[in-house]
């Protein structure tokens, strides 16, 4: 009973990491139907901007609040610059085209750090022991952070006017625009939303996951399976989406084999798309057609 | 809507197979490498590193020793007057990339040896593309599987079967016989569980769990789990860095406390940083370089231990690790046998197998037909860490 509840904590925290960058993946296609496969990216590029600074002499927390905004203002740099000029964006294009931008990304990342995997150092706190369950003080920064930013994002989209207008690009953009919400500036917020999570879930996660020039595509992945939990377009259903399959994969890892922990992401994304494809929220999203 | 969530679908897995694809450039060039070696001009030595990927801590620091080296051995008039050129690949710490590299340097440049890889993994897939073209090659990778029975190839990091008999030894001393482990996925932890209980047989020991992780794993929750659950009196960890230490560290903050046996694999500064303080008081069998400070005086291995840390300090501002020793050796044993023997491929092959007594980095080396490895367990010492340095055990 123990092991099955370390398992499943140790799974949390993993899993609150994919959830946040599975937010980044739905705060953008939501507003324009763009899969964003440059999302992993942010979170390596965070968590090794934060290493620079931290090995630069700055304190972390500083070290944090110069990472996040770098991060957040390569996002919109990076839109501007390949998204914004394309006239006419399907989905397909966004993926062709962001897959693209995030082997750049990769590459650039491989020439300014190096091949090799780092750690932020651990934020501050002691590993407790719970009930027999080891719970390490990083796991609770992980789950701490990420409610927060979360919840903050959630409420943004759902229950702020400026929230609410992104949206509104995405379902009617003719008359979002009639009524002066500029899809230009929805698109740019968007994408800085999904900057900061990514970056948010690229510096938590690093002391325990640690960032390489690599680290952003599995991520990435497992953020976009959490994604199309919900449809790509639900917040809710991502982030849970995306504790649910850190907690799987523990428990295939824990149970099974360790072999097995990176394919159950994939077995899920095929069962997702043969059975629900719009997402196990159901229909809720057939009104964006 | 559903139709947009198809196209999605199908985009993204156009996107991938096009990454895979470009990923994996066609590679086999066929016709395998032959003829006699030009013995005038410069001489080619074709390198084969996991210098991005798992095996990156392992992988760049070889790549610089041998950078420094070559241009030692050419500012010194080259050997017997000519001149040394590195062709150095990137193998990804992969075994296709590992295979791929290694054809295109026999094929394309026709380099007269071949020094790599880093890890047991692609080493293994190098070995038979190098037997193939019959051109000697230096592995830098530990599992024996990799010069057992070869007529070709030869290593230079301790064997595991030497690291296992030492550590044997000390668990032996300690009264230790219930042994849990925690290995590698990869070749480098491959039938280490079978061979630490037919080492320990006499011994009395017995291997009571065996957990796996890949080579580039970054939560080790679910295997110390395990581990933990088998109560076992001691727990080996084989793998490398960073995995190691993430492995050393997840294993303390489970709060397990029975003494951690680590693998020679960890000899680097990334292990003892992904480890931090939970390192503290581990056992592994390692090379002397580590502890070249307290080396007797009298230690044939001190001069050049001494001399290769002053020269990639001045060099890279950095201590070098195993892994740097690990490439020292390969490099300099072929260049001592380049020196007798030229570019001749059976020649070089024979000098290799003749070297004996060579004083290296990581022990004293002799080489023969049967041991293709050169180093007994009297290359190691028991190393524990104490305040992140590394300390001679007592």
């Amino acid at each position: 009973m123990i092991d099955l509840l370390q398992l499943v904590f140790a799974g949390l925290a993993q899993g609150a990491v994919y959830g946040l960058v599975a937010l980044g993946f739905v705060a953008i296609f939501s507003v324009r139907e763009i899969v964003n496969l440059v999302q992993g990216e942010y979170a390596a590029l965070a968590g090794l901007t934060a290493i620079s600074a931290v090995g630069a002499g700055l304190p972390l927390l500083v070290a944090i609040l110069v990472a996040i905004p770098i991060t957040i203002g390569i996002a919109v740099l990076l839109e501007r610059m390949t998204i914004a000029p394309v006239k006419k964006m399907t989905p397909l294009t966004s993926i062709i085209l962001t897959l693209g931008v995030s082997t750049a990304v990769k590459a650039l990342m491989l020439l300014i750090w190096g091949p090799e995997a780092k750690g932020l150092p651990t934020f501050p706190g002691s590993d407790i022991v719970l009930g027999g369950v080891s719970i390490r003080s990083q796991e609770l920064w992980v789950l701490g952070v990420s409610a927060v930013v979360a919840y903050g994002v959630i409420w943004f989209y759902e229950h702020t006017v400026r929230g609410k207008s992104l949206r509104a690009c995405a379902e009617q953009p003719v008359a979002a625009r009639l009524v002066g919400i500029s899809p230009r500036t929805a698109t740019v917020v968007a994408f800085a939303v999904a900057g900061l999570v990514g970056g948010v879930a690229g510096i938590v996660g690093s002391p325990i996951y640690l960032s390489s020039w690599t680290s952003g595509l599995t991520l990435g992945l497992k953020g976009f399976v959490a994604a199309t939990l919900g449809g790509l377009t639900s917040l809710r259903v991502a982030m849970l989406g995306g504790l649910g399959l850190g907690i799987l994969e523990n428990l295939v890892a824990g149970y099974l084999s360790s072999g097995y922990r990176d394919a159950v992401a994939f077995v899920v994304l095929v069962l997702v798309l043969l059975f629900k494809p719009h997402g196990l929220a159901g229909k809720s999203s057939a009104v964006r057609v | 809507m559903q139709r947009s969530m198809r196209l999605v679908s199908f985009g993204l897995a156009v996107g991938l197979a096009t990454t895979l694809a470009a990923c994996s450039e066609s590679g086999s060039s066929g016709s395998s490498a032959s003829g006699s070696a030009a013995s005038t001009g410069d001489i080619k030595i074709g390198v084969v590193l996991d210098i991005t990927g798992a095996g990156a801590s392992l992988g760049v620091p070889e790549r610089q020793t041998i950078e420094m080296l070559a241009d030692q051995v050419n500012a010194a008039g080259g050997v017997n007057g000519r001149k040394v050129k590195l062709y150095i690949e990137d193998n990804q710490s992969t075994e296709d990339g590992a295979a791929k590299a290694t054809t295109k340097l026999l094929t394309t440049e026709k380099v007269d040896v071949i020094i790599g890889a880093s890890r047991t993994g692609p080493s293994l897939a190098m070995r038979p593309i190098a037997e193939k073209a019959e051109k000697p090659m230096v592995s830098l990778a530990a599992n024996a599987k990799i010069v057992d029975g070869s007529k070709w190839v030869f290593k230079t990091a301790q064997n595991d079967r030497v690291v296992l008999e030492k550590m044997v030894d000390d668990m032996k001393a300690k009264g230790i016989t219930q042994v849990a482990v925690a290995r590698d996925a990869s070749g480098f932890g491959e039938g280490i569980p079978e061979m630490l209980a037919d080492v320990g047989k006499a011994a009395g020991i017995t291997v009571v769990k065996v957990e796996k992780f890949a080579p580039d794993a970054t939560d080790f929750t679910s295997q110390m789990t395990n581990l933990r659950a088998s109560n076992p009196q001691a727990v080996l960890i084989w793998g490398i860095p960073p995995a190691a230490g993430l492995a050393q560290k997840a294993y303390k903050q489970l709060g397990l406390n029975v003494p951690v046996y680590q693998s020679h694999g960890i000899g680097n500064q990334a292990f003892l940083d992904t480890a931090g303080d939970t390192a503290d008081g581990l056992r592994a069998p390692l090379g002397r370089m580590l502890v070249a400070d307290q080396l007797k005086a009298d230690d044939p291995q001190k001069p050049v231990v001494t001399k290769f840390i002053s020269d990639f300090k001045a060099k890279y501002n950095a201590n070098p690790s195993t892994f740097a020793g690990h490439a020292y050796d390969g490099f300099m044993i072929t260049v001592e046998a380049l020196k007798k023997a030229g570019t001749d491929s059976a020649k070089l092959r024979d000098a290799l197998e003749a070297t004996s007594k060579w004083p290296g980095v990581s022990g004293v080396f002799t080489m023969t037909p049967t041991d293709h490895s050169g180093l007994t367990k009297d290359a190691l010492v028991m190393v524990t860490v104490e305040n992140k340095a590394w300390k001679v055990a007592g």
